[in-house]
Order: structure tokens, then C-alpha cells, then sequence
């Protein structure tokens, strides 16, 4: 019995194993990064104090804190006032969570100016500062129907009601949210629900099609738009139509009869400047053509400025209508 | 060939109950009827509707039919009838078990269909590791019906596929080798993101001699390609040894058994691993059982890796993120009552009837120690268990304890130190006045600590909780038992637990504070037409005070009968 004792005994041993060492190796992520205190390790800085994003740069920024914590960036445009947020939860701000690629969070969008950037912690009273330059500004790709920046096209064309206070005029008050200026729309209309429009035809561009992808599900139609309560009603009465004509048959020309109008109606119910993207295959339309979103063969789009006859004044403005290509805009 | 001879005694054998009574055709199955009255109280709370009463009557039928003498048939239908259901309404007819068994060939024992299966407890084995006390009376007529609901038969999970067995014996080297496959389906595909995913597998079982059994055992969960457009495959191998040396004869006997394996899980698209984890587990035990005195001893030896996984085995019965299905909701606010031990007990739509591929949230007040049973991952340490049964059965103890520890720490280099001791002590207390009336008495504790020291005071953890089930059995006249029950947990500290990702990484933590207590008081009558059929009448007294903020008491008056053929 001793002998079967010693190799029972034996095979205990045998059967034993040293398991490699898990010293100092932790599962899941370190407690002291969730509940330890919060310091600032390493004081926060951009990757470079002047950027280029015409050029192609991105700004990113770096800070070492002693545990992931919810932190907030603001960087601010001194003289455009133009505020991009980006929020995280690490440990370290670094290219991964911090990049700015010039961006807007709140229009206006960011001109050549300084920027003061300031880095937040939720929780905690600390606040960070530094500043970084911008020597161009982001640019965007795309096609541009208009931005107002060069005055009015002659080949857009337009219908104002005779109604009060009309004022359908590119302005520079209160400030664009790209550049400097924008297409204003307001007055008042007792008898129609249409207080004015804009058509920018094909023919501002040169030719009668604008000059865009065939792939309706890859496009997106782009615009910023002002919002503001009536006077002195204080009522959001605006709304605005957004009208896409194809010229289907390539006769130079849209006719409703038998080619495709699309539309999007936007309700106005926000103070100050929106982005407000669609993707060109979404519209919905008459259906008196193809039926089929052809994007490449669109004559005219159309701003129409709506509002409740009994509703009295009412306002908005437009800038930067814009289409893009894979993506909405990032402005 | 001439050494070896296959012979067909354990399948004929297993097997000879078949047709045992010669008929082609039989009914077997179950009845039961449950009705309750409840009455939930939690101060403050005039949102809540305070009574809830219901039930149901529902019959199994099976049918059980022999075309021959190798096979076996078996249909079994459910048909329940929720109380106030009347023409139709609230009357529903399920498959509740459906397959066909038999021997082929004289050689290979089969099934197919719905088969209850086990293999070792690190591949395919249904641990019970959130009722952790056993009990007689209320709560053990509560925990028939919730292991009959959930098919659950002696550590088996019920599976839709197919298994076949059989052995080969030997005149010399080797006495026997059984063999044993199955093939399961977990899911089907959906022709878009989900594979068809199945589970399979099989043992391999030598026994050299009556000192010597040696098991190779194999099981694997696998998505099979092509089954949908989701190119993602995923996989759970789990490889096994068991093994037991025993020496001695039937009254006298010590020896070592134990079992050793890997297991890899791993996510991988047709070119990389998203996700690949991989690790061991050793376990042994030394044993010794002296049936002349009723005693049986046993020490042994675990270290389960951080990364082992193995989700036949440590697939958990409970699911912790379903909602209860009675009360779910309560106070003013209206919020989720979290499951309690009244849930556990009374609710059977919290139990799994499969395995889940994916490690299951665990409840730590029940248990934190080894909340996916002894294939727990990550825990490394020793147990002691003795088992005494006195010659006489008048007493009967079985207890085991446990040290374990942690191998990697969660969160901190600091390492969880676990505690866990189970006791269970039965009395016949009529065979010390030799009573011919039954009287029976059943302690059962389970204490429980999870301790961590750390530099910080977020990384310390000490978490305690103990489990009480006293039940009491007393025969008043023959067969009419009266029966009482006192289920207690209280649990109090705190726990860093842990959030994971849907592949088991952990992502963060939960700080889980507790200090209250469960208090189940419970007693009713028990009468036995038969061996197989009984009408019990109970009423229970539920009160919990785990949150400190809305404590609350439920009432319940019940009555079962329960009928098996």
C-alpha cells in the first residue's frame, strides 16, 4: 500500500505543471484608470502650433492624465467664433481620440485665425489650455451650387411675391456660416404660401445638366440653413422646398409632363445656422419620368421660401449648397 | 482480429429496457397542476398591483413505440391550460420531446432527436451552480418542477441532434473501450449575418483494468462556412484527459482521478483572428472511501486558466439579464426588480434550456466563488470534501471546501482569494426512537468570501454571503407529510464586477455593494398517492432588504400536483 501511496503520489506531482508566470499581466482595463484619482500627468499640446488644411494637414493633440476619464476639447475661432467639440474617454489624448481635421461642431465654419483650444474633465475642476493657428482653412470637395461669395449669378433666376418687408438679397448680417455671405429670404405673404424662390439652372454652370455623378445613392445635396422666429410674431413659420428638375430627354430643358421633379420639404423650427444633408436617391418625387434618380442629368435646383399665409413674418437664409460625393458634408 | 472481440454487452445491456415489457405501444409522461396566490407588499409603493394569482394545468403525453425489439420511438406532447383558459383560450399544444433510439446492427446504441447529454465537467456538463444548498420539503418540490421544466437530468443538457455509443472489449492489455459521439445544433443560420453553428464531439473511454480508466475526450463548437454571407467563423475546441487510479477493493478503496485539458476560443475572419484565447486546466483529486464506515474523503488540485473556455460546461442554468416574469416591476418608479432568490425558485422562464456560447453574467451574492461551476476559469487553489453516511442512515454529511484564488487579477496585479464551504447535513430522526413514521430533517449552508488586498482602497474587495436552506419532513399519518422550509441568504461587502464585451474581454467594472438579506419561510402538507404522485398545498413568507432603499415582502399560497407514468 505504501507503494501505491507513493505513486499516486508521483502522479500528483506529474500532473502539477508550472503555469507560466502572470505576474504583473491584468485582465480587463486597470482600476486605477477608473476609480483612481485624476491628475494631469502631461500638460496638453498640439501636434503642430500652425496648420495647413488646404494643404492637406490635420492638427491632433496630445495630454497624459493618470486615469480614463470622460474629457471634452473646445477649440474656438478667434475672430469667426466657430466652435468644433470633440469628446473622449481615455487616458491619453494622442492622434487616435484628439485629431482635428478643421472641422466646424457650430457654424460658422473656421476661417484663417488663431484658436483657442480648451481641454475639460468631467468631474473635475482642471481645465487646460493652448492655442493653435490655422494658416488656411479647411476646403471641402464637391460641387458648389452657390455660396454667394461672388454676388448673384445672372443665370439664377428668381420669383418674390409682392408681399411686406420682402427681402430675398445676399447679406453679410448676422455672419455666414461659411465666409462671408449668404442668401437671405424673408416677408410677409397673407395670400399664398409661397413667399419667394431661387432657381439655380444648370446654365450658371455652363451647361444644361450640372455636372454631376450618375449614382444617386453615393450623392449627397448639402445646404446651411438659417432659421429664426417670425416678427414679432416669435413663431418658426418658415419652411423651404427643395426642388431637384431632371432634364431626362436631354433637350436642354425640364418638362414636368413627362420628366422626373424631386423634392424634400424642410420644416424650420431652430434659431440660428443648420446643416442639413439628404442623400440624392431619398427624394421623393412626381414620378412623371423615369421614375429613376438621375442625378447627372438634373437642369435645376430649386429654393422655394414657405410659409402659413396667416402665419404673418417669416425668415430664413441659405449658404453653401453644396453636393457631395461617398459623404454629407463635413464643414 | 482474433485478439480482438467486440462484444455487445454494454449496449444490450443499457439496452434491455427497451422492450422490456414486450409492448409495442406505450403512454408515458407527466401531469401537473399549479396554483398560486400572491400578494407582493413594498412600502411606499401604491403603483405596483399588489396581487397576482395564476396557474396552469398541462399534461405530457408521450408516446413511447417499439416497431421491434432494437428500436425505441418516443413523441411526447404538452398541451397546458392556463388557469381561467376556457375553450381555447390560454390552451397551448408544444412538442415537448421528440426522438428515435435503438441499436443498429447489434453493435452501435443511438438516438436521434432530442438527447439529454453529458460528457466530463470541462466539455459538456450542466453544473447547478446558483442553488447551491440542497433541500427537502417546499423548496425541493420547487426545484422538481424547475429541473423537469428545463430538462435537466442528472448534470445533462437537453440538445437537438444525435448521439451513438458503444464498446469494444478486450481478452488481454486493455479490458473494455467505450466510445461515445454526439453532433448538436445550436442555432441555423439566417441566410445573412448568423452561420449555422453546431456542437459535437465525443469521449473515448479505456478501461485497463478495475484499477485503471483512462478518457480521452473531445468537444467543439463550430460555425459551418458558407452558411451565410457573414464571413466570420467561430470556434470553441476543448480537449480533455480523465483519468482515475484507484487500488483497494468495494469496501476499502483510495486512489486519484482527475481531469486535464485545453481549450481555445477563437473569432476569426477567412484571414485573421479577431479574437483568439486559449489556456489549460489541471485537476486532480486523491480520494479514499471506506464504505465499512461510511466515509469518503477526498482532497484535490485545480488550476483552471485565466483564458480556458469551455461553454458546454460553463454555461450557466440561470439567466441573469432576463427579466423575472412575476413582479418584474416595482415602486413608484417602477423599476426592474432584480432576480432574488424568490425568482430562483418560482420562475422558469429565467432558466436556459441550452448551452450559451459567451460568458453569462453571474449573480455574486449567489456565487461569486465558482459562479460557471467547477469549470470556472481562472481559479487555482485546493478542496477538501468528506461525505459520511452513518451505518444505520441515520445521519448523512456531505461538505466541501474551498480555497481558491485568482491567477490573473482583474483589473489589479492584486489577486481575489475565495472561500467557499458547503454543508449538508441530513437526520432520519425517526430512526433514533426506530419510528415507523418518517421524520426528517435537512441543514444545508453554503458561506462564501471573496477577499482582495490592494494598495488603493478601490481595489479591495471583501464580499460575504451565506446560504441557509433548514428543511423539516414529518410524516403525520403514512403517507401525509407535513413540511416546513427556511431558506436564508444574507450577503454583505463589496465586489469589483466585472463588464465584458461579447467576447468575454472585460471592458470595465461595476462596484457591487450589498448589505441586506433573503429570508424565505415556508411549511405546507404533502400527500402521496404514490411514488409518483402528489398533491402539495404551501404557503411561503418572502422578504428581501437587499436594497436598502426598497425592501419588500411577498406572500404566496400554492398548490401542486404533480402525477408522473
Amino acid at each position: 500500500m505504501k507503494n501505491q501511496l507513493l505513486f499516486l503520489l508521483a502522479l500528483t506531482v506529474l500532473f502539477s505543471s508550472c503555469r507560466k508566470d502572470e505576474e504583473g499581466v491584468i485582465e480587463g482595463p486597470d482600476l486605477n484608470d477608473v476609480y483612481g484619482p485624476f491628475e494631469v500627468v502631461s500638460s496638453l499640446e498640439p501636434s503642430q502650433s500652425n496648420v495647413d488644411y488646404a494643404a492637406g494637414e490635420d492638427v491632433y493633440f496630445t495630454c497624459e492624465l493618470s486615469k480614463v476619464i470622460d474629457w471634452q476639447l473646445t477649440i474656438t475661432g478667434q475672430t469667426s467664433g466657430a466652435e468644433k467639440i470633440i469628446n473622449g474617454t481615455t487616458k491619453f489624448l494622442d492622434f487616435e481620440s484628439a485629431t482635428w481635421d478643421g472641422s466646424t461642431t457650430y457654424f460658422p465654419m473656421f476661417k484663417a485665425e488663431d484658436c483657442d483650444v480648451m481641454l475639460t474633465f468631467s468631474g473635475e475642476s482642471d481645465t487646460l489650455y493652448t492655442i493653435v493657428t490655422i494658416d488656411q482653412p479647411k476646403t471641402n470637395s464637391g460641387f458648389v451650387i452657390a455660396d454667394f461669395e461672388t454676388g448673384w449669378n445672372p443665370n439664377w433666376t428668381t420669383f418674390i411675391q409682392s408681399g411686406a418687408g420682402m427681402n430675398f438679397n445676399i447679406l453679410t448680417t448676422p455672419p455666414a456660416p461659411q465666409k462671408t455671405s449668404y442668401y437671405n429670404m424673408e416677408g410677409t405673404v397673407n395670400w399664398d404660401w409661397l413667399t419667394g424662390l431661387v432657381d439655380f439652372n444648370a446654365s450658371a454652370y455652363g451647361s444644361t445638366t450640372i455636372p454631376l455623378s450618375d449614382n444617386g445613392d453615393n450623392l449627397y445635396f448639402n445646404v446651411i440653413v438659417f432659421g429664426a422666429p417670425g416678427v414679432p410674431n416669435g413663431e418658426f413659420n418658415s419652411r423651404i422646398l427643395f426642388r431637384f428638375d431632371e432634364d431626362e430627354n436631354e433637350d436642354g430643358s425640364f418638362n414636368a409632363n413627362n420628366e422626373d421633379q424631386w423634392g424634400f420639404e424642410q420644416i424650420i423650427q431652430w434659431e440660428g445656422w443648420k446643416l442639413i444633408t439628404f442623400k440624392y436617391s431619398d427624394l421623393e418625387g412626381s414620378g412623371n419620368g423615369g421614375n429613376i434618380h438621375n442625378p447627372d442629368k438634373l437642369n435645376k435646383v430649386s429654393v422655394l421660401h414657405l410659409a402659413d399665409p396667416s402665419s404673418g413674418h417669416a425668415k430664413s437664409g441659405i449658404d453653401y449648397l453644396i453636393f457631395t460625393e461617398d459623404a454629407p458634408l463635413q464643414p | 482480429m482474433k485478439y480482438i472481440l467486440i462484444i455487445l454487452s454494454i449496449t444490450i445491456c443499457s439496452f434491455s429496457g427497451l422492450a422490456q415489457n414486450g409492448k409495442k405501444v406505450q403512454f408515458v409522461g407527466g401531469a401537473r397542476s399549479l396554483i398560486t396566490n400572491s400578494n407582493f407588499n413594498s412600502e411606499g409603493d401604491t403603483t405596483t398591483v399588489p396581487r397576482s394569482s395564476g396557474g396552469n394545468t398541462l399534461l405530457d403525453l408521450g408516446f413511447k413505440i417499439n416497431p421491434n425489439a432494437n428500436t425505441e420511438i418516443l413523441g411526447m406532447v404538452r398541451i397546458n391550460n392556463e388557469f381561467g383558459g376556457f375553450w381555447g383560450g390560454g390552451v397551448s399544444f408544444d412538442i415537448r420531446q421528440l426522438y428515435v433510439r435503438g441499436v443498429a446492427a447489434d453493435i452501435v446504441r443511438y438516438q436521434i432527436g432530442n438527447i439529454d447529454y453529458k460528457l466530463t465537467p470541462y466539455t459538456f456538463y450542466n453544473h447547478n451552480q446558483d442553488i447551491l444548498t440542497s433541500s427537502i420539503g417546499t423548496t425541493r418540490i420547487k426545484e422538481d418542477v424547475l429541473n423537469y421544466e428545463s430538462f435537466y437530468k442528472e448534470n445533462t443538457w437537453r440538445q437537438q441532434g444525435a448521439s451513438v455509443n458503444f464498446g469494444i472489449q478486450f481478452p488481454s492489455v486493455v479490458q473494455e473501450i467505450e466510445f461515445n459521439g454526439f453532433i448538436s445544433r445550436l442555432n441555423p443560420t439566417n441566410f445573412a449575418n448568423i452561420l449555422e453553428r453546431l456542437y459535437g464531439g465525443g469521449s473515448a473511454v479505456i478501461t485497463q483494468s478495475k484499477h485503471f480508466k483512462l478518457g480521452v475526450n473531445h468537444v467543439s463548437v463550430f460555425d459551418l462556412d458558407s452558411t451565410a454571407t457573414d464571413s466570420s467563423i467561430y470556434k470553441n475546441n476543448v480537449s480533455t484527459i480523465t483519468y482515475d487510479i484507484h487500488f483497494g477493493d468495494d469496501q476499502f478503496s483510495y486512489g486519484l482521478d482527475g481531469e486535464s485539458g485545453t481549450g481555445f476560443s477563437r473569432d476569426s475572419y477567412p484571414t485573421e483572428d479577431i479574437y483568439n484565447v486559449e489556456d489549460y486546466f489541471i485537476h486532480f483529486r486523491m480520494y479514499l472511501n471506506n464504505k465499512d464506515k461510511g466515509l469518503k474523503l477526498s482532497l484535490g488540485y485545480m488550476d483552471n486558466g485565466p483564458d480556458f473556455r469551455s461553454f458546454g460546461a460553463q454555461s450557466k442554468r440561470i439567466n441573469f439579464n432576463r427579466d423575472n416574469s412575476i413582479f418584474s416591476r416595482y415602486t413608484n418608479d417602477q423599476v426592474l426588480r432584480s432576480i432574488s432568490t424568490y425568482d430562483v425558485y418560482n420562475d422558469p422562464s429565467l432558466y436556459n434550456t441550452g448551452i450559451t456560447i459567451g460568458l453569462m453574467d453571474y449573480n455574486p451574492i449567489i456565487n461569486s466563488v465558482l459562479p460557471y461551476g467547477i469549470a470556472t476559469f481562472n481559479r487555482r487553489g485546493v478542496y477538501l470534501g468528506i461525505n459520511y453516511t452513518d451505518v444505520n442512515k441515520l445521519v448523512k454529511v456531505d461538505a466541501k471546501v474551498y480555497q481558491l484564488s485568482e491567477i490573473r487579477g482583474q483589473g489589479t496585479t492584486f489577486l481575489k482569494s475565495f472561500f467557499m464551504g458547503n454543508v449538508t447535513t441530513t437526520l432520519n430522526a425517526e430512526k433514533f426512537w426506530e419510528g415507523d413514521k418518517a421524520l426528517t430533517l435537512m441543514l444545508s449552508i453554503n458561506q462564501q468570501n471573496s477577499t482582495r488586498d490592494g494598495d488603493m482602497e478601490f481595489q479591495t474587495v471583501d464580499l460575504n454571503s451565506t446560504q441557509i436552506n433548514l428543511g423539516v419532513e414529518v410524516e403525520l399519518v403514512e403517507d401525509i407529510f407535513l413540511m416546513g422550509n427556511l431558506l436564508a441568504v444574507n450577503a454583505e461587502g463589496t465586489d469589483q464586477y466585472p463588464v465584458r464585451n461579447a467576447e468575454g474581454e472585460i471592458i470595465n467594472y461595476e462596484e457591487f455593494s450589498v448589505e441586506g438579506s433573503e429570508v424565505n419561510l415556508s411549511g405546507g402538507l404533502r400527500i402521496d398517492f404514490s411514488k409518483k404522485s402528489y398533491l402539495a398545498c404551501m404557503y411561503e413568507c418572502y422578504s428581501n432588504n437587499l436594497s436598502i432603499n426598497d425592501p419588500y415582502l411577498i406572500n404566496q399560497a400554492s398548490l401542486f400536483y404533480v402525477l408522473k407514468f
